[in-house]
């Protein structure tokens, strides 16, 4: 991605994380384009070998927890390929969704397999910050984020923004990442991580940096308890967390009341 | 969609499969529905150059195969 930005890494004087890499802030998000970008044409297919397919029961769950309703207006933010925001029009014929993301790729990606799947007409395509959201306030019944609030630079402004588009009742789930809490089985989680998905990721697109950076940053992400008081914290009432495969992924859910 | 007894927006024309998009598919009810990432000001489409317009920030959004951009990084700064 760009080249030395010494001084300007000094002058925005803030750093985060990129995975175990420290970035000043303002880089991040170029560094998670990149990734995305790059893994965009393959991205379901490594979703399903990291993940042995069960990244299809989380996103199930996702959508049992949520019951979706015909006439309800979607936001599924970092939307990425569209798995949500499918999942969301199949389980509720006559509600409507906008797919939001940051990165092209995944958009020209998701909305190729919109057109397969003969839900075009029914989604919306948006290139757009989550921490900037291109919608009015109060425009939508629910709001999704799966798998992409670890990715954002300031996650609370993702949150702060999910909450500003959401009309007065309605509803955000977020899925992502979380903590595995029985120790032996972390232990065998992170062994898995760390040494067969980078491993994976080149074997199947030829980039195993993305996915290093990809098992990385679900360590750097905070754990259900303080990801739920980052909710709370945006506003969000009635927060609540359900693990999934012990903790492997978690869904948590809140209320604009 | 439509239907008899709805009432069509003054101006436009019938409503149908591909009304109102260019190009490569923008719908124009879209429009309705995004405003500035920076200061939530209703955005206005210029066909002609593809872009969505936003006076209050004074940047041009890119609208690419029927997709909008709304990044600031990726914005025309207009006066």
């Amino acid at each position: 991605m760009g080249g030395d930005d010494g001084e300007a890494a000094a002058r925005e004087g803030a750093a985060t994380h990129f995975g175990f890499r420290s970035v000043p802030e303002g880089e991040k998000a170029g560094l998670v384009r990149g990734v995305f970008t790059s893994v965009a044409a393959r991205y379901d297919l490594m979703n399903d070998l990291m993940s042995g397919g069960v990244h299809r029961l989380w996103k199930d769950a996702m959508m049992d927890w949520l019951a979706p309703r015909d006439g309800q207006r979607l936001l599924d933010v970092a939307g990425g390929t569209g798995d949500i925001a499918f999942r969301f029009l199949r389980r509720a014929p006559a509600a409507a969704a906008v797919v939001c993301d940051m990165t092209e790729a995944m958009l020209a990606e998701g909305r190729k397999r919109a057109e397969a799947a003969r839900l075009a007409d029914r989604l919306e395509w948006v290139q757009g910050d989550a921490m900037a959201l291109p919608f009015a306030d109060a425009g939508f019944d629910v709001c999704t984020i799966s798998f992409g609030i670890r990715n954002v630079t300031r996650p609370g402004a993702a949150l702060a923004e999910a909450f500003r588009v959401l009309r007065p009742g309605g509803r955000l789930m977020v899925l992502e990442f979380s903590r595995v809490a029985p120790e032996a089985l972390a232990w065998a989680y992170d062994r898995y991580s760390f040494n067969v998905i980078p491993a994976m990721g080149r074997a199947v697109t030829g980039d195993r940096e993305s996915y290093q950076y990809l098992v990385e940053s679900i360590r750097r992400f905070p754990d259900q308890e303080r990801f739920a008081a980052m909710m709370r914290d945006a506003g969000f009432g009635l927060v609540k967390y359900r693990n999934l495969s012990f903790g492997v992924a978690a869904l948590h859910s809140g209320w604009k009341l | 969609m439509t239907g008899a007894g709805d009432a069509a927006p003054a101006g436009d024309p019938p409503a149908g499969p591909g009304a109102g998009e260019d190009a490569r598919g923008f719908d124009r009810r879209m429009l309705e529905a995004l405003v500035c990432p920076v200061t939530h000001a209703p955005l206005r489409y210029d066909a002609e150059r593809q872009e969505l317009v936003s006076r209050t920030a004074h940047l041009a959004f890119p609208v690419r195969n029927g997709i909008p951009i709304l990044l600031v990084s990726e914005a025309r700064e207009i006066d």
